[in-house]
């Protein structure tokens, strides 16, 4: 008795609070997504799905969904491809355990950045007239480089930051695992004359399978937030051609009129796209690794 | 003679890599201590003499002071706030529920999960309407979500690593529940859930978007760091640098935290 109370009152209040919040949440951006509300005014009427209806034949917004995709992409693969890549490389060739420390301390500092900083920081190097990246680029003779203000290669600056982040980043939580595999499978493929890189294609990544989809699961979750870093090292810009769904959804709902009943519809959707990934995803790694 | 060559291209590739992760920090770092005419120079300078006018400058500026004052008053209490809820339902979770503990973690984790902006946009038109628009208690409650359910997702682990056999013992000599609780399995727990308060807390202290909608005048050192280059006409490179600095500066000292952290998560994720 005593102790089904214990668990009552240790529980109940934190997910009160957290059902509430949620709920609120959930339920408010449902709510407003079929009204018409927007912040100038403070009266609104009932549209049914009007605001669903003119999402799907709007440019902008399709277009938001393509920048999103390919964000989501080319983050999830390059911060993977970063991590796997390091993390072998440097458990094959550094064998001193303090250089190793050494090493995954400095990979840590990016991702400790909030996106701020690292945006600020990548804007000053990125910067075509003072920046210390095309003053090495001007060096190899190439002309100074508009990271930032091109169109084609905007997403690619900034996926580049993230990359730095949560690749480095990735790189320790790997190389970790790498260390704690057993020594046995790696050894036994040695004596058979496995090539180094043949060892970790068939010995080290499949064994290590799990944990890789929960960082890639992670991963795409995290970049479906990349407002904070866009925002500030872009704006979305130039013209439209960085403008994820999130940024979208908060230009249209906080900067162009505050039509927040629009953006309420496009949070939706955008839940609704990460709720069905996530489970999927979830499901997916219990029955993999059980 | 090959394999010298070898391991000096390895070694070379590595202080590469080492010297991209850290360069950009630490040119920030020696931006922030530049006049401007030392930044805005065709030939970047690595000579020139230092400077602290960039930072004299931001803890003037009144917008920068508020916006580092709120900071520390919203992201404290909402960690702290997080920590109370959050630690004695995490333990709960790990030692007393069976049936329904699978749903409730994957509701935890849910929430991490949500983007932001769906938070964002139902609350700024609730908060305006009740009033508590642009305050900080208004951010702290939003803010609640992220840390207690951080919170609760870290310290899980860290509960189920202390042994059984101590809380069993307690148990026999006549501790209740709560004494179990906080005189034995809270203890034994604390550096675990120490790292997970510091992850709550660089999440909550980096986090732009939640403060740059919900707050106006009373919003967080992002927002206000966020807002400096649309400061006059002349970029002031300097003074960026310096807020990044100031920004950047909590969240750096807990460094080898985290790596003790991912130590501890890496081991028993894989027993």
């Amino acid at each position: 008795m005593q102790k089904q109370r214990f668990v009552f009152w240790t529980l109940a209040p934190a997910f009160s609070i957290l059902a509430i919040l949620a709920l609120v949440s959930v339920a408010g951006a449902l709510y407003f997504s079929v009204m018409d509300r927007s912040l100038r005014y403070p009266d609104y009427d009932f549209v049914g799905l009007y605001n669903y209806q003119r999402l799907l034949g709007d440019r902008r917004f399709l277009n938001a969904l393509k920048i999103s995709a390919i964000w989501e992409v080319v983050t999830v693969a390059g911060s993977l491809l970063v991590a796997v890549f390091l993390s072998v490389y440097i458990f094959e060739t550094t064998r001193s355990a303090r250089t190793r420390n050494l090493i995954c301390l400095a990979f840590l500092a990016p991702v400790l950045l909030p996106r701020v900083a690292a945006a600020f920081i990548w804007r000053f190097l990125y910067s075509p007239s003072l920046g210390l990246i095309n003053y090495l680029t001007g060096l190899l003779g190439f002309g100074p480089i508009e990271f930032l203000a091109d169109p084609q290669l905007a997403l690619f600056s900034v996926a580049v930051v993230d990359i730095w982040q949560w690749g480095l980043f990735f790189t320790v939580i790997m190389l970790k695992l790498l260390e704690t595999l057993p020594r046995d499978p790696i050894e036994a493929a040695q004596l058979d004359n496995a090539k180094t890189w043949e060892i970790h294609a068939y010995v080290t990544m499949p064994m290590l399978k799990a944990p890789v989809i929960s960082l890639a699961l992670v991963k795409a979750v995290e970049s479906l937030r990349s407002f904070d870093l866009i925002f500030v090292m872009t704006g979305g810009g130039p013209g439209t051609s960085t403008e994820t769904l999130d940024l979208y959804a908060y230009q249209a709902g906080i900067n162009l009129g505050g039509r927040v009943s629009y953006a309420s519809a496009m949070s939706i959707l955008l839940l609704l796209i990460t709720t069905v990934v996530f489970t999927l995803v979830w499901r997916g790694i219990r029955k993999w690794s059980a | 003679m090959v394999s010298l060559i070898r391991r000096t291209v390895s070694r070379g590739f590595l202080a590469l890599m080492i010297l991209i992760a850290l360069l950009p920090i630490l040119w920030t770092i020696l931006g922030s201590f530049k006049k401007l005419k030392d930044i805005v120079t065709p030939v970047p300078t690595l000579i020139f003499t230092p400077t602290l006018e960039n930072f004299t400058t931001i803890l003037q500026n009144p917008s920068i002071r508020d916006g580092l004052g709120n900071s520390v008053v919203i992201v404290g209490v909402s960690v702290l706030l997080g920590a109370l809820f959050g630690i004695p339902a995490a333990y709960s979770l790990a030692r007393h529920v069976e049936r329904k503990k699978d749903d409730l973690q994957f509701f935890v984790l849910s929430l991490r999960f949500m983007p932001p902006v769906a938070i964002a946009i139902p609350f700024i038109i609730i908060y305006l309407d009740s009033g508590i628009y642009d305050t900080l208690a208004g951010l702290i409650l939003v803010y609640l979500i992220s840390t207690i359910s951080t919170v609760i997702w870290l310290s899980v682990p860290a509960f189920e690593r202390v042994p059984r056999e101590i809380e069993e013992a307690a148990a026999m000599e006549g501790c209740s529940q709560a004494e179990i609780f906080i005189k034995f399995a809270l203890p034994i727990a604390a550096p675990s859930l120490f790292g997970s308060l510091v992850f709550t807390f660089v999440l909550v202290w980096n986090e732009l978007l939640l403060a740059l909608t919900l707050a106006a005048e009373n919003a967080t050192l992002p927002v206000v760091a966020a807002s400096i280059t649309s400061l006059g006409k002349e970029v002031p490179w300097g003074v960026i640098n310096a807020s990044t600095v100031i920004l950047v500066l909590p969240p750096l000292v807990f460094i080898g935290l985290l790596m003790g952290f991912i130590n501890r998560m890496v081991a028993t994720g894989r027993k």
